[in-house]
């Protein structure tokens, strides 16, 4: 399955699904005029290759360093982590962390109830070093 | 507008902490202009992480708001609105939103923010992750995003959102709604 690569903008995040080594990166921020049409694609590409190597055993390792989301971003940015949890509760190794500032209590927290409410894989609160 | 005007329109703005003030029509390519203006402007007055983080989230919840809300049938045929941001003394901030809306959504609005006028930050959060894990708004074409958008205003908020809806003599259609937050 071809890797997926979308470039960062100004409103969207860069979007890195390394599939071929398993790893999947989504950093930047997240304010788009039409979150579902950003997402949509993005999800429909995990989907597959979820679907296409559930067989194969190779642990997934997802990476989200978003310095800032809005609010129709949020729910999608929650549904990709959703998936790779259903993923997981079928089997598949998954380790997610989620990336934040040190000053930012705000992100930290959003990663907390992520780990809190998606607990068949991993999540890792990683706090980067001060810029 | 003459000289005389706008200096007292300046002096106004000056006395009043105005950072950032724009009206007129709201596109994706305004709202990413307004937020690169804005963020140099936080860090100009030296605002600290946190708070530049949280008037820039509630800044952008307003303006997506106007870009998705406002009656284009009132702007005719444009979204247009007003958006402010401020400094309140000592490291407080304000941001501002105006924008016109149909007669008949007002209840809808106000239902919606009313109550969180009288919640507690706890409970601001927890509305917040509810409405985040509840999928059942997507459909709703009017709702759309409206939730978690004035949530995620209550909660960039240090004191209760205030909002104003007023209606002006000889229009039956349209009102006028008005969003203040504190930070």
């Amino acid at each position: 399955m071809e890797n997926l690569y979308i470039p960062p903008t100004n409103e969207t995040p860069e979007v890195r699904f390394a599939y071929s080594e398993n790893a999947l990166h989504v950093s930047g921020e997240s304010y788009p005029e039409n979150a579902m049409s950003f997402y949509g694609p993005i999800r429909a590409s995990l989907d597959r290759y979820l679907d296409t190597t559930a067989g194969a055993g190779h642990e997934v390792e997802a990476h989200f360093a978003l310095k800032y989301f809005n609010s129709s971003s949020t729910k999608l940015i929650r549904l990709l982590i959703a998936m790779l949890n259903g993923a997981a509760a079928a089997g598949r190794s998954v380790v997610t962390h989620w990336y934040h500032d040190p000053d930012d209590d705000m992100m930290m927290e959003f990663g907390m109830d992520l780990r809190e409410e998606f607990r068949m894989m991993e999540v890792r609160i990683v706090e980067l070093a001060a810029a | 507008m003459d000289l005389a005007s706008f200096s007292h329109f300046c002096t106004q703005a000056a006395g009043s902490g105005i950072l950032f003030y724009y009206t007129g029509d709201f596109s994706q390519n305004v709202v990413g202009a307004m937020s690169d203006t804005l963020r140099q402007r936080l860090e100009a007055v030296g605002a600290s992480g946190p708070a530049r983080r949280k008037v820039f989230s509630a800044f952008i919840e307003m303006a997506q708001n106007i870009l998705h809300y406002a009656d284009e049938a009132a702007g005719g045929g444009k979204r247009v609105g007003a958006l402010a941001v401020g400094m309140s003394g000592d490291a407080r901030f304000y941001v501002l939103c105006a924008n016109p809306v149909r007669v008949d959504h007002v209840d809808r609005i106000r239902a919606r923010l009313e109550p969180l006028r009288t919640m507690t930050m706890d409970e601001i959060k927890l509305a917040y992750r509810e409405q985040l894990r509840n999928a059942a708004h997507d459909q709703d074409e009017i709702s759309r995003g409206a939730g978690l958008g004035f949530l995620t205003v209550a909660r960039e908020a240090s004191e209760p959102i205030e909002y104003r809806i007023t209606y002006r003599s000889g229009e039956a259609h349209f009102a006028e709604f008005q969003l203040r937050a504190a930070i």
